[in-house]
């Protein structure tokens, strides 16, 4: 009897170490949740604001920053350390996320679980996804959203409301290499000389005839379906709505792509550069530093991507560094809109939380987003790092790579489509037209199939 | 009055050895898999906060996805093929590392270790192995099957995937199945032998049926993991080429987390589950009839 006291005693003391342990857990945590997915610099900061700044009178705030743009972490994270430096009482913890990693089911866990960030770098679509829980920006309240260029701000804007601010602009199109393309013409060539799809034969034949594949084609779906096949809706006007309209016929089923001569070029053209692929002989390897490697190497003599290419770039060696950007011509008739333009697009936006903050946090969000976005400190970092920023009052004097310059200097000439309509587009849409596009483009479908399957894809959409 | 104390102790006890693990069980599997099937019965959107009944409308929009059931098959397949080659290779792995050769036991760690690397950095591997050793091998002889990768091709990546699965999982049931080889008692080999029983004989009159037991544990191990193979999918084919090798796992998350539909996607899920239940459990049933008593 004895025994059996001492053992349940045992027991129950076991017990109560286990449960209390299971209690205390969500209690450690709950405070600030993100702590744990923060890096360890910004938790220091943490501390030292906390004992750095004791005799001031402003109540500090802490405020946490969700990013997507996961190659730039480091520059999120400098930038904040700097913002701390200059105003102490704010302290910005960074939820960094990793190139692959699933940021979206990241981001819905956060909400979920209550810890939403404070203010977020996202995509168009996550912007609309969250439209009831995000912050509308006015001109009162960020007065500094003036400085943004023409058309940034009507791209963050959703539902009439300014739900995102834009920081970065890439464009895409088809990027060549000046060194081979130049030899081939014999002087310096200029790409405005294409503009019909039959000049763009003619241009792809000539170096062709020169030994070097004229092209070469990413065979992943996001580039073949997120960048291509997007063409064709952002192509039927130059106004946002003329996409998304043609994409809510396509979902009513009052219209078929297959009518559409735009959808007929783009893949008219398509076909064109299929036959002067660099990848022909095995399409779908689509092994991005694999073509980058070899496009750099003037191995390919242009190459469908944009301005982000730059990127992976840098890390090679050996590369050459002019690149510039011709257009894809999906007719014959220089005049058509998006023969003589190149895309640019918003890719990213700066969105502030006011579902699950409160409005000292979110109010301490919007004051260091004006100063990132707009404040020539905060800009530096986004220089830095090879950003092109759409506002007014960034600097002149800097030089970016031969990318990103083309890409301005058709901004600076009006030459842009206008891809609004991207943003209304979810990944799945690129994932299921992108691999119909891949089916189209290894031959394992016609294009009687393909537009049937895009047409298929969109009455499924709600 | 004695007998209602000892069965109240008796409660008692229970509840301190069984209650801390049965709490833990029903808090982290049993109440989030009842409420998993509640929610497909809902239009659940975490976003948007809407959980509406809607009663049948997921399971109806499951059967109207023909990609889910295309998709559904190709695992089928897949759990098949890879279930008979895994258990082919490691029985006679087995087999030969039992019959006293060289370096036994370092060929028995040696087939052992791709178990210890985790699905995703085995993807990868082979992903490289594929696409560059395979294709550079294929050029250097001249070999047109081996040029191209084996990863852009629908049933190329299928058979990759196969491949990558038997080399993962052979070493592992191998091990099971050398215990069930040394587990076999001396006595009844020796009664066969004197019998007249020689190699093949024995083998599949003695061997084999005593080693039951070890044929229903790996043959559950690879069909339930078969049907819910996502990490290896994932690393090494991400459903390239267009789609065609996604697993139903892999369906089941896009659907829910990439196009938003949450829960239609618990709703595939919750068919998932059934059909590996129905699998492993008749599986386990019709082999244990074959077990013999030693």
């Amino acid at each position: 009897m004895k025994r059996t006291l001492l053992s349940m005693v045992l027991v129950i003391m076991m017990l109560s170490v286990l449960l209390t342990s299971c209690g205390q857990a969500p209690d450690t945590t709950k405070p600030d949740s993100s702590v744990s997915a923060s890096s360890t610099d910004a938790s220091t900061n943490e501390a030292n604001a906390a004992s750095a700044t004791p005799a001031d009178t402003q109540k500090p705030v802490k405020i946490t920053y969700f990013n997507t743009s996961a190659e730039v972490n480091t520059m999120f994270e400098n930038m904040f350390k700097k913002y701390h430096e200059l105003f102490p009482n704010v302290t910005i913890e960074l939820i960094p996320t990793a190139v692959g990693e699933g940021q979206q089911e990241k981001l819905q866990s956060l909400f979920a679980a209550g810890n939403g960030p404070t203010f977020m770098n996202v995509d168009p679509a996550n912007v609309i996804q969250y439209q009831d829980k995000l912050f509308e920006m006015t001109m009162e309240n960020a007065p500094w959203l003036a400085q943004a260029s023409d058309g940034a701000v009507e791209g963050g804007t959703f539902g009439g409301k300014i739900l995102g601010a834009p920081w970065s602009v890439q464009g895409y199109g088809l990027l060549y290499n000046k060194r081979v393309v130049d030899k081939v013409y014999g002087g310096a060539f200029d790409p405005a000389t294409i503009n019909t799809r039959d000049s763009l034969k003619a241009f792809l034949e000539k170096i062709e005839a020169s030994g070097v594949p004229a092209t070469m084609l990413h065979g992943a779906n996001w580039s073949m379906g997120g960048h291509y096949l997007t063409l064709t809706y952002a192509v039927q006007g130059p106004k946002t709505t003329d996409g998304t309209g043609f994409i809510d016929k396509l979902k009513a089923g009052t219209a078929k792509i297959e009518d559409s001569p735009i959808f007929q070029g783009y893949m008219d053209t398509m076909d064109l550069l299929v036959e002067h692929n660099y990848n022909k002989a095995d399409p779908l390897v689509g092994d991005f530093n694999k073509d980058v490697q070899a496009f750099g190497e003037g191995k390919a003599a242009t190459f469908f991507m944009g301005d982000w290419t730059w990127t992976s770039m840098t890390t090679l060696k050996n590369v050459d560094q002019d690149y510039g950007f011709i257009p894809v011509p999906w007719s014959n008739n220089p005049a058509d809109y998006g023969n003589t333009q190149i895309v640019m697009v918003l890719p990213k936006f700066q969105s502030i939380d006011k579902s699950q903050n409160t409005p000292e946090q979110t109010k301490a969000a919007l004051d260091a987003l004006g100063w990132m976005m707009t404040d020539p400190a905060g800009q530096q970092f986004f220089i830095d790092a090879g950003f092109f920023m759409p506002y007014k009052n960034v600097r002149t004097d800097v030089k970016y790579n031969s990318m990103t310059t083309a890409v301005a200097d058709y901004a600076k000439n009006g030459k842009t489509i206008n891809l609004g309509c991207f943003s209304y587009i979810s990944g799945d849409a690129w994932t299921q037209t992108g691999n119909l596009m891949l089916k189209y483009i290894s031959k394992a479908a016609t294009r009687q199939e393909l537009a049937q399957g895009i047409d298929d894809y969109w009455k499924t959409v709600k | 009055m004695k007998a209602k104390t000892k069965a109240l102790n008796n409660a008692g006890l229970f509840v301190i050895f069984m209650g801390p693990a049965l709490i833990t069980f029903a808090c982290v599997l049993l109440i989030p898999f009842l409420y998993g099937v509640f929610l497909t019965f809902t239009n659940y959107d975490p976003i948007k906060g809407t959980k509406d009944f809607i009663g049948f409308a997921n399971f109806a929009a499951i059967f109207a996805d023909k990609e889910f059931l295309g998709q559904f098959l190709k695992t089928l397949s897949y759990v098949f093929y890879s279930t008979v080659f895994c258990n082919l290779l490691a029985f006679l792995l087995a087999y030969l590392l039992t019959t006293n050769i060289k370096a036994q036991n370092f060929l028995r760690g040696g087939f052992f270790t791709p178990n210890l690397i985790g699905g995703i950095i085995l993807g990868y591997i082979w992903k490289f192995i594929f696409a560059n050793v395979v294709t550079q091998l294929g050029n250097s002889l001249e070999f047109k099957p081996l040029m191209t990768s084996f990863l852009t091709h629908p049933d190329r990546a299928i058979l990759a995937m196969i491949i990558v699965t038997v080399w993962q999982y052979a070493g592992y049931l191998m091990m099971i199945y050398i215990a069930g080889f040394v587990g076999i008692s001396r006595d009844v080999l020796e009664a066969a032998e004197i019998d007249g029983a020689t190699g093949m004989n024995k083998l599949l009159h003695i061997t084999i049926p005593s080693m039951v037991p070890s044929f229903i544990i790996c043959l559950f191990i690879t069909i339930s993991r078969g049907f819910m193979a996502y990490d290896l999918n994932l690393a090494l084919t991400n459903g390239a080429p267009y789609g065609a090798t996604r697993l139903a796992s892999m369906h089941i998350y896009q659907k829910a987390f990439q196009a938003n539909q949450y829960a239609t996607g618990q709703a595939e899920a919750i068919v998932l589950f059934i059909a590996v239940a129905i699998a492993a459990v008749s599986q386990v049933l019709l082999t244990k009839k074959l077990e013999v008593e030693a």
